[in-house]
């Protein structure tokens, strides 16, 4: 069967643009030496007289946080739409280390540092992990009203306009790739109060970043097309203190086909409580029925517990078919880039806000210049490069271990090993495929494949035996 | 919409049932008795009486109990432990969450075989080595009992049992063996009978067949796909796997294709 659709490598997709036959303002640039790609400003940029150039984030979570922080610091006119500033985002809540360097959080905003993992099989064999981790690294657990505040106000203090309104619709100009006429936003600006109507406005900017999440406003005015999305759904229990200890540090995940036909079930700590959840695709409908057996597999470690909130919301599987057009991009979760196998987001939505900033900043030079569909690119092509071994590693592990119970009993058995922690958390904490020592990779790949191959025979067995 | 766990605590444990938790070691020849409650409805159920080798003894706070008389007795079965509505299972283990004060019968996986989380190979042993194909069966009937009564995970008693301790030429003597045999076989009849069948009609011999480049082609044209296809259904497997492999690929470039597309258009 073959693909219509040939893989290419992302490097040298773009076809090189059509020269305008115009070049009045054509400047051509070597490539900057701290980056790969020839930055060209494109061909019909013109040169911004007496303002500079006007972008719109829409939506003010971990993706628009970092982007109008990045816009702001790079000369450009930012205004940061959000909807609800105390929002409290449902959320895992995980980030890798490597967040808290390069964004510069500050460690007080992490309520936990979790340095221990714990899988569970369906037969409820138990796996720790972390014993390989430095005493450095850890998974810093935060709540999402902290962090996303947080990025929103050092936004606003790099000079970041923050609007408290919700995008309503956009007016697109005709000739969007061309002479730079202005998309015009209408938006309803909350002056405050609670429950206020809000006041309807207008505002005419040159670029817009859509950061609105899963649900997004700016892909569906943009025609940005679908993705499939599976349903998170989650509880928060305050535990009794004596049980809250064992989850001092310590993360569980619980795999089985009663708690998610394609997902994992979860307890992770939080500030003062732990939240238990789970997630699938394929049946969203039974998700009730999942949520009750996570529950109940975690019911000694939570007895006495009182859930004090409950929370749902849908997560892409992969990005959506067009993630951008005209002087318009998406980043985060309303761009669709969420890994499979872990079901995480914040880091790349965190870092999408910020490349697809950086792209803008220097397709304008600092916001001097009008940006083409050409400089979004960029920012695209610069994203696939960089993380798509990420991507495409979990979601081949999420298709070979999450998809049969004796599948997840060889995931958990492997997790055991050495090796394979060290390998996870160095991918999982710094974002980088590392390839290992080949002799060691050998030696896993046998071992995996003797996993797979035993929980596979005694799969088999458990069909004939019927208890 | 919150809804609120009830604690349902359990009674201190009246200190005659309880036994020590875990300093427990299988007490097989242990008559282990204990003096019939009034309500204790559970007693009947008891119709197999086996050594269990974690009692869960309960208080005397009237509810039914899972230890029973036990009599010393190799044969080796699950026993279904049936416990009734307020029944806590004194220990670490917790009790029973009533949630809305409905029912709820819990049941624990419990086999005299299964000793701290893991098998005890030392009572596995037939004729002085052990019987690892009982063990497989044993881990079998764990996981088949698991799959259809989830249980909760627990610290106190966490499972460690992990199949590699069972030696590779176990798994080979059971499970690769019979298939091979059997796809031998089948490769033995089709060669057979493709030997005669290209005699017959070329009239070149076995041995002056296997001369020939294109014999041997497809004689190993033959092996592989006697190895890969082995089911009717495996043909359809293969398919749906090529396709599932480059299906989130596919996704991600769509947003390249747009450009294309795109170009053309300016």
């Amino acid at each position: 069967m073959t693909s219509s659709i040939a893989f290419k490598p992302f490097i040298g997709l773009r076809q090189s643009a059509p020269m305008k036959p115009y070049t009045n303002n054509q400047t051509s640039h070597n490539s900057k030496p701290n980056t790969k790609f020839t930055i060209r400003a494109s061909k019909t940029s013109l040169k911004l007289t007496n303002r500079n150039l006007r972008v719109a984030v829409i939506g003010g979570g971990p993706s628009g946080g970092s982007a109008a922080e990045t816009l702001a610091k790079g000369g450009i006119e930012t205004y940061l739409i959000e909807r609800k500033l105390d929002n409290c985002k449902p959320c895992g809540g995980a980030i890798p280390l490597c967040m808290v360097g390069e964004f510069n959080l500050p460690l007080d905003i992490i309520d936990r540092k979790v340095t221990e993992m714990k899988m569970i099989s369906p037969s409820n064999i138990a796996v720790l992990l972390g014993k390989t981790l430095k005493p450095h690294e850890y998974v810093g657990m935060l709540r999402r009203e902290v962090l996303d505040s947080f990025l929103r106000e050092r936004a606003q203090v790099s000079g970041a306009t923050v609007i408290n309104g919700l995008f309503l619709t956009m007016d697109i100009p005709k000739n969007a790739w061309g002479n730079g006429d202005p998309y015009v936003l209408h938006y309803t600006e909350y002056d405050g109060k609670k429950g206020g109507t809000g006041v309807k406005k207008t505002l005419e900017v040159d670029a817009i970043i859509g950061a609105d999440g899963a649900n997004s406003r700016v892909a569906k005015a943009i025609d940005a097309g679908d993705y499939d999305y599976s349903i998170a759904f989650q509880e928060r229990i305050k535990i009794p203190d004596d049980k809250m200890k064992y989850y001092e540090n310590l993360a569980e995940m619980y795999v089985g086909d009663d708690v998610s036909p394609d997902f994992y079930g979860w307890v992770f700590p939080k500030c003062d409580h732990v939240a238990v959840g789970t997630g699938t695709l394929t049946h969203k409908g039974d998700i009730k029925k999942y949520q009750i057996a996570i529950r109940n597999r975690a019911k000694n470690k939570i007895l006495g517990g009182k859930i004090v909130r409950v929370e749902a919301h849908p997560i892409p599987e992969h990005p959506r078919p067009r993630r951008l057009s005209g002087r318009v991009a998406l980043v985060g979760d309303a761009a669709g880039y969420v890994t499979k196998c872990s079901g995480e987001g914040i880091y790349f939505a965190a870092k999408s806000g910020r490349m697809c900033a950086e792209a803008i900043v220097e397709g304008s030079e600092w916001g001097k210049r009008m940006v083409d569909e050409s400089d979004l690119r960029n920012y695209l092509e610069k994203w696939d490069k960089t993380y798509w071994p990420t991507y495409k590693v979990l979601d081949v592990l999420q298709k070979v271990f999450y998809r049969s119970n004796p599948a997840r009993e060889a995931f958990v058995e492997m997790c055991a090993d050495e090796y394979v922690q060290k390998m996870t958390f160095d991918s999982y904490l710094y974002k980088k495929i590392v390839p290992g020592n080949p002799l060691d990779d050998l030696k896993l790949a046998v071992n995996t494949i003797g996993s797979l191959v035993r929980a596979h025979a005694l799969n088999k067995e458990m069909e004939k035996v019927s208890v | 919409m919150s809804i609120s766990m009830a604690l349902f605590s359990s009674p201190p444990p009246s200190p005659t049932a309880r036994s020590p938790y875990p300093s427990l070691k299988p007490h097989f020849t242990h008559k282990f008795s204990l003096s019939p409650q009034p309500n204790n409805n559970n007693n009947n159920k008891k119709h197999f009486l086996f050594p269990i080798s974690t009692p869960k003894a309960s208080s005397d706070n009237g509810a039914g109990i899972s230890g029973a008389s036990a009599t010393v007795d190799e044969a080796r079965a699950e026993v279904k432990v049936s416990e009734a509505v307020k029944e806590s299972s004194v220990g670490p283990n917790g009790a029973v969450a009533v949630v809305d004060g409905e029912p709820i019968a819990v049941t624990k996986f419990v086999d005299s075989k299964w000793v701290d989380g893991t098998w005890d190979l030392n009572q596995f042993e037939k004729d002085g080595k052990t019987d690892w194909d009982s063990v497989i069966d044993a881990e079998v009937r764990r996981r088949k009992w698991l799959e259809e009564n989830p249980e909760t995970s627990s610290n106190y008693d966490p499972v460690v049992f992990d199949t590699s301790i069972i030696p590779w030429w176990a798994w080979v003597r059971r499970f690769h063996l019979p298939e091979a045999e059997l796809l031998n076989g089948r490769a033995a009849m089709i060669g057979f009978f493709m030997a005669y069948f290209v005699d017959s009609l070329t009239g070149i011999g076995l041995v002056d067949q296997m001369g020939n480049f294109f014999c041997k082609t497809l004689l190993f044209v033959a092996v592989v796909g006697v190895l890969i296809i082995r089911k009717n259904e495996d043909i359809e497997n293969l398919k749906k796997i090529l396709e599932e492999t480059s299906f989130y690929d596919k996704q991600w470039q769509a947003a390249w294709q747009d450009e294309t597309s795109n170009s053309t258009k300016k």
